[in-house]
């Protein structure tokens, strides 16, 4: 940088700066506008979808002429299958960040699984449901065409990346000398793992497990051949099952106006629910001391 | 309360294993076909397999998925549930040859190519026909207004681009027509209605014939795309000045105004029932029930009326993978489709817009079903 | 302590443990170890089945696949030229809208905004990634696309001089809208990138521009821009590689026609797009060529996110990936593709 100083300020350049100053304030108020607008129309029609009867407690009727029903069936499928791949991913994803936290380190194979992870970040979500129909739903694996639990193993497949990737960073943030000061004292290599990095790095995994959760409710595309969709109310994994991201994506091609409203409060549940699980993640990030 | 991973990765891969062990009890067909032996389809509180109850998936064709739909619902009572996806005829067609599906809705019968790419024999079942409206989006002109094949072909084209088009003018004498550019909506899936819709036109149309043809996906010269009847539907709706073709029941259902098309007998027609139905009287019936009601010579009958099946395998079991269970099912729900359930369709206030089949086609449908088995004994 | 270290059984140290004591130990490490080979063959596995099934469709068409112009199902015809064209146009209109706002909040969250508000705002402007992709759709759909339609014909026909730009006729669904819709969703993460990296700027930096003289916008033009520069590029290039794969969203408004579209307000298609509407319905060549512009958007993907990395890596001036950085990086683009 130049070593002359500046002169004196002059009027022109104090416009300048009040002007441009402006200009960066106009725009993120631009930015925030398309939130501010999208909650606005999701409550706006989303609410007069709840208010209705029925609107969780019934299942969606499929019929064409009479009453649309409810959407208690894509709540509930939406849970389980979203559960299912919690339960698969993040058990996974973690053991894959502690074995390249721990163990790996900046080895070639911890390398190697590393990039490959980190690739698998940038496909688009439907890839993995056209993998997951490739390999388990044409064969009719399990005895089933289309599957809840085979959209479950698309959105874990999802998921798995994205944990892993923010695990590893949490458990680098262990600091090593809680780790040393552990083994110095005795411990073995495992229950240094259990007792010391796991409980500590907790808070910062759970945020990114929420978060990886958050992203694995509101996917669509995942779903759309694997598990197809089912108005009825189910709970066998090994059955097509509704899901809310799949109903809004029907209904909103739908010309009939109870679908479309329909989709507004399928949709306002998903934020909801979605955001939710956001704000939690903040704030256990937000206490935590590593945050 | 942080739970150990490594029970974590256990109860993951017990779950999971468990999930698979639940599903692949199904996939046993093998056991006699009586089928007591075999679990139900469902493994969530299944009720026996051979009561002909569970649950069976469908996709297909969006022009009938009203009615498949409301059949769905009205079954759901007496234990069947039956989950139809609507993703057009030739996504149907295709789910049934990966056997994904048990059955598929699909306008169109079923050429030797389509039959070919199944796994195994397939029985086609004609339930019901459609009118496809040739509706619009014009304020100012609510009814009466009349086309014939070659005007809505050069429409389509994008030959015609305005609606105070003389081509139209000739054919409405006395109707005031707005200088609104036309939208033509026109549907953007592998579609049986595009298929009834396009070979109309070939029929009609020479021009028609030769440039764009039929099919369930065409090369559409000019328009905007929908994905589904309702695709189409919603198109129309927002758009002023759009005219698409869509089945009645979405027509009806949207309050569109629909033109009255000149037939093969010269008349102009409206798409009532009664004149849906009468496209079926003196069709041909192939021996594998492969109808047509297309451009029907009846001078009574709209011309743009589309017959639609249901698809299923002759031997669920083997080709399609289900158990007996399920294929006790779907011969539940066949038997319904031209029984009870054509009490459904017709011009009655609480029936839906479709003209059922004929009793002597329903009875021809009865007979083919008796056809179907599982493994090779017949389902009961 | 007490004893020696040394050995009084066996030859071992007293500290050290019994083989049967290592045993977690080793099973845990190889238990892990194995996971993580899992995890490798699985996704090298996902990368062979998705060559294996474009085989079909680049052996019958080669590269003309990717580049030339004549998308027809019915014909069965496949060559992607239109769709790859119509995956970059709303991607760079995406950026072009996007990348620019996305600054001047990460700027202004950063320099500008009294402190309390900083985390609140940031929190404001992430939580656009939280809303799930349908849902974008569903209000691109209803909302935005039909009440931009007079304001775009206004501009069509107003800037008409403009080649592609201006001077057609707009169609419900076409191009902008979008890119408008790719570019809200991209603004998240491009703002998140951009701010951490403008927290990187030394404040010595800050505070010699300002000691000179400099007024608060000349400082940050002097001192915060030039230092970030990279990193801010590497974020929006992380930003069009979402939008590249995004494909919900948009399949609900680009409108789905096959062509190069002749307008910015025109209908098109995309990569993404054309799998999400044709899947359910191919056979055969059909489905080669939609697993093959599965390939060319993952390729696709790949090059923008490498090139990503590579300006962010450069731009972080040695404080890679650790803490707040690596876990905006790390859990990527957040929301749906």
């Amino acid at each position: 940088m130049s070593a002359t100083a500046l002169p004196q300020i002059s009027a022109r350049r104090r416009r300048t700066d009040k002007v441009m100053r402006g200009l960066v304030l106009a725009a993120t108020i631009v930015a925030l506008i398309p939130l501010i607008l999208i909650i606005y129309y999701l409550i706006h029609k989303g609410l007069s979808a709840w208010t209705q009867s029925g609107f969780f407690t019934t299942d969606p009727t499929g019929s064409f002429f009479g009453s649309p029903g409810g959407i208690r069936s894509a709540i509930l499928g939406s849970l389980e299958i979203v559960a299912l791949a919690t339960v698969i991913s993040i058990p996974i994803g973690i053991g894959v960040a502690l074995y390249l936290t721990e163990y790996g380190k900046e080895g070639w194979f911890a390398n190697t699984v590393r990039y490959f992870v980190d690739v698998m970040t940038g496909v688009p979500s439907i890839m993995f449901g056209l993998f997951v129909y490739i390999v388990l739903v044409v064969g009719r694996f399990g005895g089933s065409g289309f599957a809840a639990w085979k959209g479950a193993v698309a959105i874990s497949l999802l998921m798995l990346p994205i944990v892993i990737r923010s695990s590893e960073v949490v458990l680098l943030l262990v600091p090593s000398s809680l780790r040393e000061a552990a083994l110095a004292l005795g411990a073995q290599r495992w229950r240094v793992v259990f007792r010391v990095v796991l409980p500590t790095a907790g808070p910062g995994l759970l945020t990114g497990s929420l978060l990886a959760i958050a992203r694995g409710m509101g996917e669509t595309a995942p779903l759309l051949f694997t598990v197809s969709t089912a108005f009825g109310l189910t709970f066998s994994l090994n059955q097509q099952m509704n899901t809310m991201p799949f109903l809004i994506y029907n209904d909103i091609t739908s010309p009939r106006a109870a679908l479309q409203t329909i989709a507004w409060g399928t949709a306002l549940t998903l934020v909801v629910v979605v955001l939710i699980l956001n704000l939690v993640a903040r704030f256990i990030a937000s206490r935590s001391r590593m945050a | 309360m942080k739970p150990r991973p490594i029970a974590l990765i256990a109860t993951a891969l017990v779950s999971a294993l468990v999930v698979a062990a639940c599903g692949s009890s199904n996939s046993s067909t093998s056991s006699a076909g009586g089928g007591a032996a075999s679990s139900s389809s469902t493994s969530s509180g299944g009720s026996s397999s051979s009561s002909g109850s569970g649950t069976i998936n469908g996709a297909g064709s969006t022009l009938a998925a009203p009615i498949y739909q409301q059949w769905g619902s009205t079954l759901k009572g007496q234990g069947l549930t039956v989950n139809f996806n609507p993703v057009g005829s030739g996504a149907g067609q295709t789910q049934l040859a990966s056997a994904t599906v048990d059955f598929a809705g699909s306008d169109p019968s079923l050429k030797p190519s389509d039959k070919s790419k199944m796994k195994g024999p397939v029985l086609q079942f004609p339930v019901a026909a459609g009118a496809i409206t040739v509706s619009y989006n014009l304020s100012g002109v609510k009814s009466g207004l009349k086309l014939d094949g070659p005007t809505v072909a050069k429409i389509f084209q994008g030959t015609i681009k305005t609606w105070n088009d003389p081509a139209i003018k000739t054919l409405n004498p006395g109707m005031s027509l707005p200088s609104t550019n036309i939208t033509v909506v026109h549907r953007s899936d592998s579609s049986g209605t595009t298929q009834g819709f396009t070979t109309w036109l070939s029929d009609v149309d020479p021009a028609w014939k030769s440039s764009v043809g039929e099919g369930k996906d065409v090369q559409w010269p000019t328009g905007t795309g929908g994905k589904g009847n309702s695709g189409v539907a919603a198109v129309v709706k927002q758009t002023a000045g759009a005219i698409g073709y869509v089945e009645q029941a979405y027509a009806l259902e949207n309050g569109f105004t629909y033109a009255a098309i000149k037939n093969s007998a010269g008349s102009y027609v409206l798409p009532t029932i009664p004149n849906t139905s009468a496209a079926f009287l003196g069709i041909k019936v192939p021996p594998d029930l492969g109808i047509s009601t297309i451009n029907s010579s009846n001078p009574g009958a709209y011309p743009i009326v589309s017959q639609t099946f249901l698809d299923a395998y002759k031997d669920p079991c083997k080709d399609g993978g289900t158990n007996s269970g399920t294929a006790a099912a779907l011969k539940k729900f066949l038997t319904y489709a031209f029984g009870a359930g054509q009490q459904t369709l017709g011009a009655g206030s609480n029936q839906l817009p479709y003209a059922p089949v004929p009793s002597a086609l329903a009875d021809k449908d009865n007979t083919q079903l008796a056809t179907m088995v599982c493994n090779g004994s017949p389902i009961s | 302590m007490e004893a020696s270290a040394t050995s009084v059984t066996g030859g071992r140290s007293a500290l050290e443990r019994s083989p049967a004591g290592r045993l977690p130990d080793r099973v845990l490490k190889w238990g892990l170890s194995a996971l993580a080979a899992l995890i490798l063959i699985l996704i090298i596995y996902f990368f062979i089945r998705l060559v294996g099934q474009s085989g079909h469709v680049f052996s019958t068409y080669g590269i003309s696949f990717v580049f030339g112009n004549d998308w027809d199902v019915s014909r069965s015809i496949y060559h992607g030229g239109a769709l790859l064209f119509g995956t970059i146009v709303t991607s760079i209109i995406a950026l072009i809208i996007g990348v620019p706002i996305a600054v001047a909040t990460a700027v202004f969250i950063t320099e500008l905004c009294p402190r309390r508000l900083r985390g609140s705002l940031s929190i404001v402007v992430d939580l656009l990634a939280a809303v799930p992709s349908v849902v974008y759709g569903l209000w691109g759909v209803f909302v935005l696309a039909p009440r931009l339609l007079p304001a775009e014909k206004w501009f069509a026909s107003t800037f008409s001089f403009i080649p592609w730009i201006g001077g057609g006729i707009p169609t419900l669904y076409n191009y902008f809208i979008a890119g408008l819709i790719l570019a809200i969703m991209i603004l998240p993460i491009v703002s998140a990138i951009s701010r951490e990296v403008i927290a990187t700027v030394p404040s010595e930096n800050k505070e010699a521009a300002l000691a000179l003289g400099a007024t608060r916008w000349e400082m940050i033009g002097m001192a915060v821009i030039p230092y970030s520069r990279s990193g801010i590029i590497g974020g929006a290039m992380l930003g069009m590689g979402r939008a590249i794969g995004e494909t919900i969203a948009v399949v609900l408004v680009i409108g789905s026609a096959p062509k190069i579209g002749s307008h910015l307000f025109a209908q098109g298609y995309t990569l993404a797009a054309v799998i999400a509407n044709e899947f359910g319905e191919a056979t055969g060549i059909h489905t080669s060529a939609l697993f093959a512009a599965g390939l060319v958007l993952f390729v696709l993907t790949l090059i923008v996110n490498m090139i990503a990395r590579w300006f962010i890596t450069r731009g972080s001036h040695g404080t890679r990936g650790t803490g707040a950085t690596g876990m905006t990086i790390a859990s990527g683009p957040a929301g749906e593709k």
